[in-house]
C-alpha cells in the first residue's frame, strides 16, 4: 500500500474519530458523579432576564452540584426556533413559553414532560382556579408553573390627553370613544391610538381581544371549522379597521416593530393611548420614567360596558420531554416560580397565587392595581388548535390584507376562513 | 464619373471633423452616465455609513449630512449582541470549509484528470450532476442527516456538509488537466509517491486557479445565511449573517437604526476589503461559475 | 509504481469528496423525494400519506402565492438587472482610462452579503429613508402588497447587477476587436454592430446568465426574511418551504414543494438551454 493511500486512511478515520467526539451540545452528565447540566430558555424581555439571571446564579450557590446554561432568543424567532429546537430533541430541559404554544403544539405534539400528580394538586390549591388551565393538557394534566399571568388593560398619555383638550380622568370606555379621542389627539400633533404590528403571534392575540368583546371567534365550538368569516368575527376587525383606516386615529406603516420593546411608540412618548400588559408596565417605568410619569392604566375599552371582558394568557416553566434530568427541571422551576413578590417587584410579572391582589409586595408595588385586579377578574384564555402556528400566519395575512392594502374586513377574512378550513382538515 | 460624384463619395474635412467631434461627445456622454450610474450604486453604501455615524433622532430627519458624527457607534454592535463572537465564527467557519474545499477539491480533481480508473468517467459525470441539486431543495433532510449525527449547535454541522463542490473539483480537473504529464511521469520514474507529486509538482502550478477557488469558496460562505440559521443558531455558533439578522429583529425601532447601520457595515468590511485587495482574482472566480455551465 | 495500484491510488484521492457528495447531496436529494409522502415532523416517525402533500399543496392559496412571488421576484429582479448588466458590461467594455475604478463601483455589491445589504436597504426603504426622500415621495415601501414585492426586487437589481456585468464583459472580451473595425469600416453603426456581431457572438454567455438568473431568483431567502419576513406579497418559495417545516413543522409538505421546485428548475434549465443552442443555428 502506498504512502499516500496510508495518508489518506488516517485522515479519513481522524475525521470519522472527530465525528464521533461529536457535537458540543452534551447535556448528559459524567457519568458517576451527581454533576446535573440544565439548558434553559426564555424569550428576550430584558427586566425579566436580569431577574432570571439573578435567580440562576442563587440556585448555583444554593446547589453546588447543578449548572444552569440561560440562553434568550431573539422574539421573532422564538416561536420557530422552540418549536424546531423541541420536535428535534434538541431543545433546552426548560422552557419558558406562552399558554398558547403550550396547549396549541407542544402538549399534544408530546413534546412536555407532565408533573408528577403530587406536586400538581399541591399546585392547584396554591394557585387562583383557572389561572393553571394554560398548562394544561386535554389529559388534565400539569404541564407547567406560572412565571406570568396577564390581563389586558389600556393606557393613556395624561400629558397627551391634556394637549387635546380632553380629560384625563374620562378615559375612553368603548371603541368608539377611542375614535373620537383619537382624532383629537391627532389634531393635537400625537398619533392617537395604534395596534402592534410585531409577529403573527402580537396579530393573532390583538385580534382575539376584539373577538371576545365581540362574542366571535377564531374556531367553531368543536374547533373543526373557522368561525372568522361570522358576523360577530368579523365585527373585531371591523373595528380595528375603522380606527386605522377609516378614522385614521393611527399611522400602521409607520409602527415600530421592535419586537423586544414592543410599545416603543407609547414609551417614546409617539403615541397618546395603546393596549397594554402589567409587564409592559415595569418596562416603561425602567426605560422611559418621564413618560411613565404621564401614564394612567385604564380598563380595556369595551364594546359593550355592561359586559366587560378581557384577555388572559400566560408564561409558564416547563419540562422539555427529551431531558435527562426531569427532576431537577422541576426543582429549578419550583424555585423560580416560588419567588412571587420578586416577580412583582422586580419586573411586574403577577403569579396568580391565591390572595395575589392582597399582597404588601402587589400594594406596594403594583401600580394601578386596583385596574389589573378588576381586568384579571374578567377575561379567558385563547381558543387554540392544530397546527395554530399556521393559522395564526393567515390571520396575520388577513389583518395586513386589511390594514395596509385595504381589502374589506369580511372579504378578507373570508379568504382567512378558508386557508384556515383547509388547514385543520389536513 | 463626374466631379460631383466623387466629391459627393467622400465627405468634406468639416463634415468629418464634425462626425468625430459628435462621436466623442457620444462617447463622453455615455462614459458620464456610466460614472454616474455607478456613484448612484455607491451612494447606498455612503448613506449607510452616514446613518451609522448619526444620532437615532438625526437618522431619518431627511438631512443627508449627520448632524453629529458619532463614531461611538461602531462600538454599540458589540456591547449589545456578541457581535465579536459572530464575526469570530464566521472567520472559523470560513476559513474550514475553504481550506476543507481545496483540500477535497484538489484531491478529485487530480484523481479525475490525472488517473484512470473504471467508473471514473461516471463518478465525475455524478459530481456534476450535484450541481442540480441546490440547497433549499435539501435543506429539510439534510437538517435532519444533520440532527442524526449529533451536529446540529456545532461547527461540524456547519462546516462538513460544505466541505466539497463540484463547481471546484471541475475547476480544478481542468486546470490540473494542464499540467504535463511528462513532468507527473518523471517524478515517478524517480521514485516519488503520488501525494508528493501532488503537493511538489501539481500544486504549485494550479496554485492561480486555487487561490480564485478559495476566495471565491470563502466569500460565498461568508454570505451564507440559510444553513446556519437552521443548523447552528445558538448565540455560541452563529455566524455573522445569523446573528445580524437576529439583532435586526430587535432593533427594528427608529432608536436602533444607527446600531444596525454600524453592524451591517462591520459585517460587509472583510468580503468587501478582500474584494478591493484581489479584485482580479474575484473577477476570475465569477467568470469560472459561469464557464462551467 | 504499477499502473494499477497508481490508479487506486487514484481513486482513493477523490474518495473525501465523493464520501461528501453521498453523504451530504446525493442521500439528501433521494430523501427529500421519500420525505415528501410523508406527514414528518422530526418528533415522530412519520406517517404514510402518499400523494396528500402533493394534493393539499395544489390546493393550497398560500402556496400558489409562494410560487407567483418566486415568479414575480425572479421577473421583476432579474429582468431588468441582467438587460442593465448587459449596457452596462457594453459601456465599460473599453480601455478607457479610470473604467478599471467604474467597474469597482458596480462591482462592490456583489462582495457584500445578502444579509448585511439588506439591513441597509430597509432603511432605505423606510418612509422617511433615502429613496423617498430623494424622489419626493411618501410610498410605504415595504408595508404594502402593492409596493412591496417592487422593493424586494429593486434591492436584488442593485445587489446582483454587478455580478453579470462581471459575466457579460468576460463575454464581449471575447468578441474580437478586429471584427467591429471591420464592421465599422464598412459603415456599420453602433446599433447594427451589436445587433449583428456583438449579441450573436455573446449568445452562449447570455444563456448562461439566463439560467443562473432563473436559479439564483429562486434560491433567494434572506433579503426576503429581513425586508419584510415574507408578507405582502413577498413569501418565496425557498421562505415557504422553510416556513413550512420550520415554523409549522411540516417537513413531509416542506419536502414536497422542494420536490416541485426541483423540477421546475430543472425543466427551465432545460428549455432555456435549448432556445439558446436552437436559435444558435
Amino acid at each position: 500500500m502506498t504512502r499516500a493511500l496510508r495518508a489518506l486512511i488516517v485522515a479519513t478515520a481522524a475525521l470519522v474519530g472527530i465525528t464521533a467526539c461529536g457535537s458540543s451540545n452534551d447535556n448528559a452528565s459524567k457519568g458517576g458523579a451527581e454533576n446535573v447540566k440544565l439548558t434553559f430558555w426564555t424569550h428576550t424581555h430584558p427586566p425579566m432576564i436580569e431577574l432570571n439571571k439573578k435567580l440562576i446564579s442563587e440556585y448555583e450557590a444554593k446547589h453546588p452540584n447543578v449548572k444552569i446554561a440561560y440562553e434568550q432568543i431573539p422574539n421573532t424567532e422564538f416561536a420557530t426556533k422552540m418549536l424546531t429546537a423541541l420536535s428535534n430533541g434538541s431543545g433546552p430541559d426548560i422552557i419558558n413559553m406562552d399558554d398558547v404554544a403550550l396547549r396549541g403544539e407542544y402538549i399534544p405534539k408530546n413534546l412536555l414532560a407532565p408533573m408528577d400528580a403530587a406536586a400538581a394538586s399541591k399546585a392547584e390549591a396554591a394557585y387562583v382556579p383557572g389561572t393553571l388551565d394554560g398548562a394544561k393538557g386535554s389529559d388534565g394534566k400539569l404541564y407547567g408553573l406560572p412565571t406570568e399571568f396577564n390581563a389586558t388593560a389600556f393606557a393613556i398619555n395624561k400629558k397627551h390627553f391634556e394637549d387635546a383638550g380632553l380629560d384625563p380622568s374620562k378615559p375612553p370606555a368603548t371603541w368608539a370613544e377611542v375614535a373620537t379621542m383619537g382624532e383629537k389627539l391627532v389634531a393635537a400633533g400625537h398619533e392617537g391610538f395604534n395596534f402592534l404590528y410585531l409577529h403573527s403571534g402580537w396579530y393573532t392575540q390583538q385580534l382575539q381581544t376584539l373577538l371576545n368583546e365581540t362574542g366571535g371567534s377564531i374556531l367553531t365550538p368543536d374547533g373543526t371549522k373557522s368561525a372568522l368569516a361570522q358576523p360577530q368575527s368579523v365585527q373585531a376587525l371591523q373595528i380595528w379597521n375603522d380606527l386605522i383606516r377609516k378614522d385614521k386615529v393611527g399611522n400602521a406603516d409607520t409602527a415600530s416593530r421592535e419586537a423586544t420593546v414592543p410599545f416603543d411608540d407609547f414609551a417614546s412618548g409617539r403615541r397618546s393611548m395603546t393596549m397594554i400588559y402589567p409587564w409592559a408596565v415595569a418596562q416603561l417605568k425602567a426605560d422611559n420614567p418621564d413618560v411613565y410619569k404621564q401614564m394612567e392604566v385604564v380598563p380595556l375599552p369595551q364594546v359593550d360596558p355592561a359586559k366587560p371582558t378581557g384577555r388572559w394568557y400566560g408564561y409558564y416553566m416547563a419540562v422539555n420531554k427529551a431531558s435527562k434530568h426531569q427532576a431537577e427541571a422541576w426543582k429549578f422551576i419550583q424555585f423560580v416560580t416560588s419567588e412571587h413578590d420578586r416577580w412583582l417587584t422586580d419586573v411586574n410579572f403577577v403569579q396568580p397565587v391565591v390572595g395575589w391582589e392582597n399582597s404588601p409586595a402587589a400594594k406596594a408595588d403594583v401600580p394601578f392595581l386596583n385596574v389589573w385586579a378588576k381586568a384579571y377578574s374578567e377575561g379567558k384564555f385563547d381558543e387554540v388548535a392544530p397546527h395554530y402556528s399556521e393559522i395564526q400566519d393567515e390571520i396575520k395575512s388577513a389583518v395586513e390584507r386589511t390594514i395596509f392594502d385595504g381589502q374589506a374586513p369580511a372579504a378578507s377574512l373570508q379568504e382567512a376562513s378558508k386557508a384556515i378550513d383547509q388547514i385543520l382538515a389536513g | 464619373m463626374t466631379q460631383e460624384a466623387i466629391t459627393g463619395a467622400v465627405p468634406s474635412l468639416r463634415a468629418q471633423r464634425r462626425t468625430l467631434r459628435l462621436a466623442r461627445v457620444r462617447t463622453a456622454a455615455r462614459w458620464l452616465l456610466l460614472v454616474a450610474g455607478g456613484l448612484l450604486f455607491a451612494s447606498v453604501f455612503v448613506y449607510a455609513l452616514l446613518s451609522a455615524v448619526k444620532s437615532p433622532a438625526d437618522v431619518l430627519s431627511g438631512r443627508w449630512w449627520p448632524r453629529e458624527w458619532h463614531w461611538s457607534n461602531f462600538k454599540l454592535p458589540f456591547e449589545q449582541a456578541p457581535f465579536a463572537r459572530y464575526y469570530l465564527n464566521s472567520v472559523v467557519v470560513g476559513v474550514s470549509v475553504t481550506l476543507l474545499n481545496v483540500v477535497t477539491c484538489t484531491l478529485a480533481g487530480y484523481s479525475f484528470a490525472k488517473f484512470d480508473y473504471r467508473g471514473r468517467d461516471v463518478l465525475f459525470f455524478i459530481v456534476l450532476a450535484t450541481l442540480m441539486i441546490p440547497l433549499e431543495v435539501i435543506y429539510v433532510p439534510l437538517y435532519a442527516l444533520v440532527y442524526d449525527l449529533g451536529w446540529v449547535n456545532s461547527f461540524l454541522g456547519l462546516i462538513v456538509p460544505s466541505g466539497t463542490s463540484a463547481f471546484g473539483i471541475f475547476l480544478m480537473r481542468q486546470s490540473i488537466d494542464a499540467v504535463p504529464d511528462e513532468l507527473l511521469d518523471a517524478a515517478r520514474i524517480d521514485g516519488a509517491g503520488e501525494l508528493r507529486i501532488l503537493r511538489s509538482i501539481v500544486v504549485p502550478m494550479v496554485l492561480s486557479p486555487m487561490a480564485a477557488l478559495a476566495l471565491f469558496i470563502f466569500m460565498a460562505n461568508w454570505d451564507s445565511h440559510l444553513w446556519p440559521l437552521l443548523v447552528a443558531s445558538d448565540d455560541a455558533h452563529r455566524t455573522l449573517p445569523v446573528g445580524l439578522a437576529a439583532m435586526q429583529a430587535n432593533n427594528l425601532g427608529s432608536s436602533g437604526i444607527p446600531t444596525m447601520m454600524a453592524a451591517a457595515i462591520l459585517a460587509l468590511l472583510p468580503t468587501l476589503v478582500l474584494f478591493l485587495a484581489l479584485q482580479r482574482k474575484f473577477v476570475e472566480g465569477v467568470t469560472m461559475t459561469a464557464g462551467i455551465k | 509504481m504499477a499502473r494499477a495500484a497508481r490508479n487506486r491510488t487514484g481513486l482513493a484521492f477523490a474518495l473525501p469528496a465523493l464520501a461528501l457528495f453521498a453523504l451530504f447531496a446525493v442521500y439528501p436529494m433521494l430523501r427529500v423525494v421519500y420525505l415528501s409522502l410523508f406527514d414528518y415532523n422530526l418528533t415522530s416517525p412519520g406517517r404514510y400519506v402518499g400523494l396528500e402533500n402533493y394534493r393539499f399543496l395544489i390546493h393550497d392559496a398560500r402556496f400558489h402565492a409562494a410560487f407567483g412571488a418566486s415568479i414575480f421576484y425572479v421577473v421583476a429582479a432579474y429582468v431588468p438587472a441582467v438587460l442593465l448588466a448587459l449596457l452596462i458590461a457594453l459601456g465599460l467594455n473599453t480601455r478607457m482610462r479610470g473604467s478599471g475604478l467604474v467597474r469597482l463601483l458596480y462591482f462592490a455589491p456583489v462582495a457584500t452579503s445578502w444579509v448585511a445589504v439588506s439591513v441597509i436597504w430597509r432603511l432605505v426603504l423606510h418612509p422617511e429613508g433615502a429613496l423617498n426622500r430623494t424622489l419626493g415621495l411618501h410610498v410605504n415601501w415595504l408595508s404594502s402588497s402593492g409596493s412591496a414585492r417592487w422593493a424586494v426586487a429593486l434591492t436584488a437589481v442593485w445587489k446582483e447587477v454587478g455580478f453579470f456585468v462581471i459575466i457579460f464583459l468576460a463575454g464581449l472580451q471575447n468578441v474580437p476587436r478586429e471584427l467591429h473595425e471591420a464592421a465599422s469600416l464598412d459603415g456599420a453603426g453602433a446599433v447594427t454592430r451589436l445587433r449583428y456581431i456583438t449579441l450573436p457572438l455573446i449568445k452562449p454567455v447570455t444563456a448562461v446568465v439566463a439560467v443562473m438568473a432563473v436559479i439564483r431568483g429562486f434560491q433567494s431567502f434572506s433579503a426576503q426574511v429581513v425586508l419584510t419576513d415574507g408578507s405582502f406579497g413577498t413569501e418565496v418559495v425557498n421562505l415557504f418551504i422553510y416556513k413550512t417545516a420550520f415554523a409549522n413543522a411540516r417537513m413531509g409538505r416542506a419536502s414536497a414543494v422542494a420536490v416541485m421546485m426541483f423540477a421546475l428548475l430543472a425543466l427551465v434549465t432545460l428549455a432555456q438551454l435549448r432556445v439558446f443552442r436552437r436559435t444558435d443555428r
